[in-house]
């Protein structure tokens, strides 16, 4: 369906590409404008978010008369006094006037790069409004906006996917290079199509659909509700018996009294020489012998003593 | 300047990437290390460097860069760095009969709801300006930290257009870098509506060319492992995206920092 | 609403214009001359004492000059009230200036309530020896259960202290002569004590909404508060009802615009305070920032569990841990009964909640 949208075969409308910070829509972007430049359609690009260089690169046909591209990015806000178009001019008016100024009888196709900017200084009522209003006018026939989708309020970004007329939202895919779009396509007959489809987005701009529907990981659920104590070779429990006998164990390495008078007495050595290790006998109180280990020498621990 | 954390980015002083914004941000951790070793590393490469120290003083920038090796002071008589002492000059503003007319960098402080636009205009002369006799390469911003500006009543819409005409201003049109430090408290997860932190975090990071992202370690607190780096490279111009996330864990010395992968740490091996 | 002891605007313009910041180095001579303060270990940093021993050890030896300590209440604001004024009393010891502001009642209230101090030297080991816990190592060691390879690590010290003696020694169950408040002080460092900044009473509205609209107004403040004490040799300690913030993003920038943070809970009127764990205890501490001034590395405390206890005269920080269990039978009689919670934690889908012997 991806490439069906790209090639413009419906009757145009609003297109809006949804993305995150994980992964960005603009290549996507970049794909619908050459796509439309080569079908010969005129395109008018409103750039917020990159300058006019990259929002070109790439293109087959970056100095094409059919493309114009009114950059805000240098200066959005007239903050510096030099810019020709900026945020100021998005109202349905001073676009429509844009958009016919240059373009021929032609409906035009108008990009959006993108929204999100817009929005931080526009009402999204106000935005909403111009959105649909632009298309009524029959200069433009095609809109595609770019919109961050986590930058705004689960509201705005809701109605504004309620005025497309489809709805891409990309998020990464799993090997790299790789990402998934998610397409809602709301036909004029009411009816709505759905589709999950793995692309990627070459060099040239031109998007390669890997695969119509994501095969989805079916054993989650199966996992879950595994039994991890199932089939055990092992009793988890202890019957009262055992758990008696248990009880009653010393446990190793506990200094007790009994041990401290054995140890006193015993010495460690007896099996020095068949280490492959040098080891050191250092005398010490209580006329206890401590088997210490020359580590220059051995690159593993591990003796073991018996007691005289 | 960390030697470590140059080759995991596989950068050097001696050839700056033209155009790179990075954004460092935090988590219930502190990434302010990161913005000393910016600091230095553009310092020692020769650019022209613009800071906006917001939280802490010039004294202690200068400190921290003499343990790594380098002058402030020194940097600032060559007219290398123009340093903005946002606490000293927010005095004059908060404290009106102090009023000295010396910059205007920190008049937003007057009224917050009326943007950032005298903040850039002291970035863009100072980057422009050319107040000293040597020359000195691309431009560099950086700022610690963007957030504060959030405490002192400025919009994360405002500081977002603010960032937009530093991004359109030194890493487009003058090839330069940026990089902007953002600190978040809450969990990711948390839906705290759109206002504050989280939104300029997420807004830089559709800008940016580079985010590190630092957090304290999931296991909890470690006293030989300070936390982990998330390293994540979004799309330069020229070359498709392609996300590639790494992973290092920390430690802060006393004149430096190691990084090394997961588990690695010398204290647990 | 304040209560300056000397003229605070003197004070500050003075300070200001001096352009004596307080993170430059000092030569030594001159660190000698301001009473109650001593150079840092780690940094040079100028520190004075917040009055609690303990609590300088926490925060890598005491107070930076310059910096703001913020105090998380505790829910009744009594133990966070008692660092307050433990804070003001070294100042009043050691001579230096206070400048005092509360809303909830008049600071000259707070002045009045400060502790006594113990004066007396010899008063000093007595004060260390008190806090001996019944974990500490005892003649009776030889007799506990304890596998021998873990008998040759350090002893825990609960006891948070340095080795050197920095601050005074308090004790609460007195005030302090009014004729010590009194004397007459040089000008030096400025203890600056705002109590329950951010509380309904000084007309924000922080503590009342979920989303309040003068959000800014606090942290505003702490920034400026901040740029003052970074250019003036004073130290501030902010206690703010932390409970009452409701609003997360907001308590972290509140705390990242100050440069010490802790957070007190007590057990009072909660749960914790019927546990047996706690027993020992009034109230749980978190160190939640130490700064980093002057240098790359921040002084992390090296344990995070903290409690805090209030004795008939003394206030006191230690090292949260478990009381041992020296009888030989507990752990296994009532085995049976704990089983639950490590089963629950980690078998998450074991059927049934019989307990588990492994």
């Amino acid at each position: 369906m991806l490439s069906e949208l790209l090639q413009g075969t419906d009757s145009g409308g609003l297109l809006v590409i949804q993305d995150t910070c994980r992964y960005s829509g603009r290549d996507l972007l970049r794909s619908f404008i050459s796509a439309a430049l080569s079908r010969g359609d005129v395109v008018h690009v409103l750039g917020f978010d990159v300058d006019e260089e990259e929002l070109k690169d790439g293109l087959k046909t970056p100095d094409s008369q059919a493309l114009h591209i009114h950059s805000a990015y240098a200066d959005p806000l007239g903050w510096n006094d030099h810019s020709a178009f900026t945020v100021n001019n998005f109202n349905l008016e001073e676009l429509t006037n844009l958009v016919k100024q240059t373009s021929d009888l032609k409906p035009a196709t108008l990009v959006i790069d993108s929204l999100s900017w817009v929005l931080r200084h526009v009402a999204p009522p106000a935005v909403c409004r111009i959105l649909h209003q632009l298309r009524k006018g029959g200069a433009v026939r095609t809109v595609i906006a770019l919109l961050h989708a986590d930058l705004h309020q689960r509201g705005t970004v809701g109605s504004l996917s309620h005025l497309a007329s489809s709805l891409i939202t990309v998020a990464p895919g799993v090997r790299a290079n790789e990402a998934v779009a998610k397409i809602t396509k709301h036909l004029k007959s009411g009816k709505v199509i759905q589709d999950e489809e793995i692309f990627s987005v070459n060099e040239d701009l031109t998007v390669i659909v890997h695969s119509k529907h994501p095969e989805h990981k079916q054993n989650d659920a199966e996992e879950e509700q595994m039994d991890p104590t199932a089939n055990l070779t092992f009793n988890l429990r202890l019957s009262d018996s055992e758990a008696e006998a248990k009880n009653k164990l010393t446990l190793p390495f506990v200094f007790s009294k009994e041990k401290s008078e054995t140890f006193s007495r015993c010495f460690f050595f007896k099996h020095c020489k068949t280490f492959q290790f040098y080891l050191k006998c250092i005398k010490c109180k209580n006329n206890c012998f401590v088997l210490q280990e020359n580590r220059s020498t051995s690159s593993r621990y591990g003796f073991w003593a018996d007691s005289l | 300047m960390f030697t470590e954390l140059n080759s995991i980015l596989n950068a050097s002083p001696d050839s700056i990437t033209p155009g790179e914004l990075i954004v460092v941000s935090d988590r219930q951790s502190d990434a302010s290390f990161l913005v000393h070793h910016f600091l230095s590393f553009y310092l020692r490469a020769r650019c022209k460097v613009c800071f906006l120290g917001l939280v802490q003083s010039f004294c202690h920038y200068s400190a921290v860069s003499q343990r790594l090796g380098l002058s402030l002071t020194q940097a600032k008589e060559r007219g290398q760095l123009v340093f903005l002492e946002g606490l000293k000059d927010s005095l004059s503003i908060l404290i009106p009969q102090e009023r000295n007319a010396e910059s205007q960098a920190m008049d937003f402080l007057q009224d917050p709801a009326a943007g950032l636009r005298s903040l850039y205009e002291f970035v863009q002369s100072s980057v422009t300006g050319s107040g000293s006799s040597e020359d000195w390469g691309p431009p560099v911003l950086l700022v610690d930290d963007l957030s504060v500006l959030l405490s002192l009543g400025v919009s994360a819409g405002a500081v977002l257009d603010f960032s937009h005409y530093c991004r359109a201003t030194i890493c487009s049109q003058l090839q330069g870098n940026m990089v902007m430090l953002v600190r978040c408290s809450g969990e990711e997860e948390e839906e705290d509506g759109d206002e504050g932190s989280e939104r300029l975090l997420k807004g830089l990071t559709h800008q940016c060319t580079l985010t590190l992202h630092v957090q304290g370690l999931p296991t909890g607190f470690c006293k030989d492992i300070h936390g982990q780096v998330e390293v994540c490279r979004r799309r330069r111009r020229g070359d498709l995206q392609h996300n590639q996330n790494k992973l290092f864990q920390y430690k802060v010395h006393d004149k430096g920092a190691s990084f090394f992968a997961r588990g690695t740490s010398s204290a647990v091996l | 609403m304040a209560a300056p002891v000397r003229s605070m605007d003197k004070t500050s313009a003075e300070s200001l214009s001096s352009n004596n910041t307080s993170f430059q180095k000092k030569t030594k001579s001159k660190l000698i001359s301001i009473p109650g303060t001593r150079p840092s270990v780690q940094n040079g940093q100028l520190l004075v004492s917040t009055g609690v021993t303990s609590l300088d050890y926490l925060l890598g030896g005491g107070l930076a000059v310059g910096t703001v300590l913020l105090i998380g209440e505790d829910r009744y604001d009594s133990y966070s009230r008692m660092i307050l004024k433990y804070f003001l009393a070294e100042g009043v010891v050691c001579r230096h200036e206070l400048f005092v502001a509360a809303a909830q009642d008049n600071p000259d209230d707070i002045l009045q309530e400060l502790p006594a101090p113990i004066l007396d030297d010899v008063a000093i080991p007595k004060a260390v020896e008190q806090p001996r816990l019944p974990c500490e190592p005892r003649d009776s060691l030889e007799a506990m259960n304890i596998a021998w390879r873990y008998q040759n690590l350090p002893k825990v010290q609960s006891f948070l202290a340095s080795s050197s003696r920095f601050g005074h020694y308090y004790d609460v169950s007195k005030t302090m002569e009014p004729e010590i408040r009194l004397a007459s002080k040089s000008r030096n460092i400025l203890r600056v004590g705002l109590h329950s900044l951010g509380s309904a009473l000084w007309g924000d509205d922080l503590s009342c909404h979920d989303n309040p609209k003068h959000r800014h107004a606090l942290t505003t403040f702490l920034y400026g508060l901040r740029a003052l004490m970074r250019s003036s040799l004073s130290v501030a300690v902010v206690t703010l009802p932390s409970h009452l913030i409701q609003d997360r993003a907001l308590m972290g920038s509140i705390t990242r615009l100050c440069d010490n943070a802790i957070a007190l809970e007590s057990f009072k009127g909660s749960e914790r305070e019927t546990n047996p764990l706690y027993k020992d205890y009034h109230g749980l501490l978190q160190v939640l920032q130490v700064p980093h001034l002057n240098c790359l590395a921040s002084q992390l405390p090296d344990h995070k569990d903290l409690a805090f206890k209030l004795k008939r005269k003394q206030f006191s920080i230690e090292r949260l841990h478990l009381p041992p269990d020296l009888s030989e039978t507990v752990s296994r009689v009532s085995r049976g009964e704990l089983a639950g919670s490590p089963v629950s934690a980690c078998g998450s889908g074991a059927p049934g909640t019989k307990h588990l012997d492994f």
